[in-house]
């Protein structure tokens, strides 16, 4: 049908980001695109033990996706590997759940975000190399953030002035670093914003400081209902 | 015209079911009340005994009429091993192999974060139990091969070294005759990184 040939998208770069069960043996696909940003698709039959989707829908796999629709809903007609294999274990494969939440917490559904996508892409393969996780994953979040058009000023005060590293602020969302007799916001030195503006978080300060800043900042764009993953750990650290 | 109460509250409890949206409810409810008044009453009584009767088995888990199941008190096996594998099923798949003689401990899920799935709900607390009874010597993680299930493996597995037992993970690779050129590429790409030397 012509209507479906011009909504098809034929091997476009994706990942999968999560699954639920659709219907006896489909599954809803939630899909992060490189062009198209986050699209939902339904995988027909993809519960079928014989199926050939069945296999490759798994999360943090570099993949080759085809599908079509109109609607919010697409269906999903293909799915190949695409560039390498990924392979996240253990706490790497935690924190890839914790960028999957993020972007579906986050992230609008098809809203194109090239930067995003090969971001996403640069810290799986981060995390499966390295264990730098904390560090990796500050860098996600204030990129997410930034991408996605909320400001984060980390240069300059609220007023415009430039940030004194030796200087004490209180970061709020939205309005930045703020004089230290703010209420509602984060306690943190004016090194924390530089170092997080530079990229380098050697200092142990700026890792416990820019934590606090990036869970205070994502709190506040999540809204009440807190991160599942996050939980999970706390659970787990009971046991 | 509306339904009468009764069958209108059948439909709302069938949607219960996996899978079953308003439209497959009120095609078995019909279905039920029509056409197989026998089969509905079997149905009603079968769900009533089985809520009754069926529980979890003290020591594995998994869905059991007595309190330890005939598996786990059976003198015949290795009480040395212990398997955790998801789901009852997946049990199933293991005896039919018979290659197996030690017990098991039934999950009953996975840690799945993005669902909210987390240590409470598939029992870990239980098992840490069960794996330090003093007669376990190794533990076989036999989750699935998929995202949540190497989760799971992996935080159960920490969980139990931490406390000084033997946890392996059960192999994976190419199946059964299986052909290099059929395989898919990520079973390949794993049995690849995983091989092991030829002794």
């Amino acid at each position: 049908m012509a209507v479906s040939t011009i909504n098809r998208q034929d091997n476009q770069p994706v990942y999968v980001l999560h699954t639920y069960p659709f219907k006896e043996t489909s599954l809803v696909v939630e899909l992060l695109t490189r062009d198209f940003g986050r699209v939902a698709a339904v995988a027909k039959g993809a519960r079928r033990p014989r199926s050939a989707m069945r296999g490759m829908l798994q999360s943090f796999q570099p993949l080759l996706g085809t599908w079509s629709g109109k609607a919010e809903l697409k269906s999903l007609h293909s799915l190949e590997w695409g560039s390498g294999l990924l392979l996240l274990k253990g706490e790497a494969l935690m924190c890839g759940f914790y960028l999957n939440e993020l972007m579906l917490r986050l992230l609008p559904r098809e809203d194109a975000h090239e930067g995003l996508f090969d971001y996403y892409a640069q810290t799986l393969k981060t995390l499966s190399a390295n264990a730098h996780y904390a560090t990796t994953l500050r860098r996600f979040e204030l990129k997410m953030l930034q991408e996605m058009g909320y400001a984060v000023p980390l240069t300059e005060d609220e007023a415009a002035v430039e940030v004194v590293a030796a200087q004490s602020y209180v970061y709020v969302a939205e309005r930045g670093a703020c004089a230290e007799s703010t209420k509602d916001g984060v306690s943190l030195i004016g090194k924390t914003l530089l170092d997080m503006a530079r990229d380098d978080y050697t200092d142990p300060k700026t890792q416990l400081q820019s934590k606090q800043l990036m869970r205070v900042l994502l709190a506040h764009y999540l809204g009440d209902k807190p991160l599942h993953t996050r939980q999970l750990l706390v659970d787990l650290q009971g046991l | 015209m509306r339904n009468p109460p009764a069958l209108e509250s059948l439909v709302e409890a069938l949607r219960c079911l996996p899978g079953v949206g308003p439209k497959s409810a009120l095609r078995m409810a019909y279905h039920l009340l029509q056409r197989d008044r026998v089969g509905a009453n079997g149905l009603a009584l079968a769900l009533h005994n089985a809520l009754q009767v069926v529980s979890h088995c003290e020591l594995c888990n998994t869905f059991s009429e007595q309190s330890i199941c005939p598996l786990c008190a059976s003198s015949n096996r290795d009480g040395k091993l212990l398997c955790v594998v998801e789901m009852p099923t997946d049990l199933m798949m293991l005896e039919q192999t018979q290659a197996y003689q030690g017990l098991y401990f039934v999950l009953m899920g996975k840690l799945s974060p993005l669902d909210g799935i987390g240590p409470r709900e598939i029992h870990l607390d239980k098992l840490l139990k069960r794996a330090q009874d003093g007669i376990v010597e190794e533990i076989i993680l036999a989750t699935n091969y998929t995202v949540e299930g190497e989760a799971t493996a992996h935080y159960v597995s920490e969980l139990l070294r931490a406390r000084g037992l033997k946890v392996s993970r059960i192999a994976r690779g190419l199946p059964m005759g299986g052909e290099i050129e059929h395989v898919d590429s990520g079973t390949l790409a794993q049995a690849m990184m995983e091989r092991r030397s030829v002794e």
